[in-house]
């Protein structure tokens, strides 16, 4: 069975060495002269202003949340995608009381307004 | 051939590695709760080479049930740290005192 | 085999590397992307357990959404990263003691003595036709039906605190709401134009008016 994944094995090598490779080569071949200057931050020619580090909104953290909890969902429909046929009405059942929970989950975060963006 | 107790002594070395952050991290909340992301990683992969080598699939069943279970841990952990950002304005362990009792 | 075993070796390595790179970071943004690296590596490590679906939702939720929702907090926060640098490495010693005692012990009770190949035979290798999502799916939905609606309502227990504790409206925001501008109907919720008979002019206006007037043509 593992044989399958030797691709992914071999895209795996590749991928590493070509983005490992440059930076290593980079760094030992390339000039290095670095003086105070030159390494402070450039901020059109005055001194910054304020950190890089840019705040970022809450909103992002819920829609993250929510495709987390969607996520896991797809996740689950995954193995019943392939084995409804032989589960039958019982299987069939199953996921339509999962999908209900988490519908009721999915109307209160539209109703309480997760979901606009303000 | 990989034996089983290979698999375990790994999962065992990743759960001290996570301990030794827990001690190390005490102040910043995120950290420790990706030394309990690390724990729970240990935990999954015993339970994944024990269902291998049992040829018993519940211990997979059981990983996923976990992979669940910490997905929503971890979204509302996060939430209340940010919570807790909002209203204190610090994630310092130390300077959460306010519950005394 | 002797491949199989290097492979293990390696991601093994890789794992350990990444998590002891994660607790000694001091930037949480590097700490959340040694997770990563740990988390692909373990994925592939459960794949050589032959995990296959369960090492793709590794990836495709810890990495692919978990992770991205450590970063987005950690940039959310702007934590002050000086006064967290504080470390206490003082405690370090007693987190190695207890860490080397904890593994002492799991190698004495999990060693190779209990669990070695002689105690537990490496299982024959699945057939390359072997699919472990269906033979996973067959036992989920029926003999694990309980604990699976049990999944979902921890899922809408998440959403719900989620959403219950972050979501703040902030009604001093100005934004369009492209729904109400679709609803305008004509007539009587545009700009109208209206015609009306012109004012007349009160003399005092007319006097500043005029003032500026030939100021404005001298």
């Amino acid at each position: 069975m593992l044989d399958n994944y030797l691709h992914i094995l071999i895209f795996i090598l590749v991928a590493s060495l070509i983005s490992i490779a440059p930076p290593i080569l980079g760094s030992l071949l390339g000039p290095r002269r670095a003086y105070a200057e030159k390494d402070s931050p450039y901020e059109c020619g005055f001194a910054a202003f304020e950190n890089a580090r840019m705040q970022f909104d809450v909103r992002y953290y819920l829609v993250a949340i929510l495709f987390i909890v969607f996520d896991l969902e797809i996740a689950f429909l995954f193995p019943w995608a392939i084995v409804v046929k032989e589960l039958g009405m019982a299987g069939f059942m199953a996921m339509f009381v999962f999908l209900g929970i988490l519908v009721v989950g999915f109307i209160y975060e539209w109703k309480k307004g997760a979901l606009e963006w303000e | 051939m990989i034996a089983l107790s290979d698999y375990l002594l790994l999962g065992a070395l990743l759960f001290a590695i996570a301990v030794a952050g827990i001690f190390l991290n005490r102040k910043n909340v995120i950290i420790l709760l990706m030394c309990i992301e690390i724990m729970l990683l240990a935990v999954n992969t015993n339970f994944i080479a024990f269902a291998h080598y049992f040829n018993n699939l519940s211990g997979q069943i059981f990983v996923f049930f976990i992979l669940t279970v910490a997905a929503a841990e971890a979204a509302i952990g996060l939430a209340i740290l940010v919570v807790l950002f909002r209203n204190r304005h610090t994630i310092n362990v130390d300077d959460l005192d306010m519950l005394k009792g | 085999m002797g491949f199989e075993k290097l492979l293990f070796y390696i991601f093994a390595a890789v794992t350990l590397f990444a998590a002891s790179m994660v607790i000694t970071r001091r930037n949480p943004v590097l700490s959340a992307l040694y997770l990563v690296m740990a988390f692909v590596s373990s994925a592939a490590l459960w794949l050589l357990l032959e995990a296959e679906f369960l090492g793709i939702v590794l990836i495709l939720v810890y990495v692919g959404a978990v992770m991205v929702l450590f970063l987005f907090v950690v940039m959310m926060l702007n934590i002050d990263v000086a006064t967290l640098r504080a470390r206490f490495i003082h405690y370090l010693p007693l987190g190695l003691i207890v860490a080397g005692i904890m593994v002492f012990d799991m190698f004495l009770v999990l060693g190779p003595a209990d669990f070695g190949l002689d105690q537990f035979a490496k299982p024959q290798s699945q057939p390359a036709d072997y699919n472990n999502t269906a033979a996973l799916g067959q036992i989920l939905y029926t003999t694990y039906l309980y604990q699976f609606e049990i999944a979902a309502v921890i899922l809408l227990v998440a959403i719900v605190a989620a959403i219950r504790l972050t979501l703040r409206h902030r009604p001093e925001t100005k934004y369009q709401d492209p729904s109400n501008q679709v609803r305008v109907r004509k007539g009587s919720d545009r700009v109208r134009l209206i015609t009306m008979p012109a004012e007349p002019v009160p003399p005092s206006l007319t006097a500043t008016l005029g003032a500026t007037h030939t100021e404005m043509t001298e």
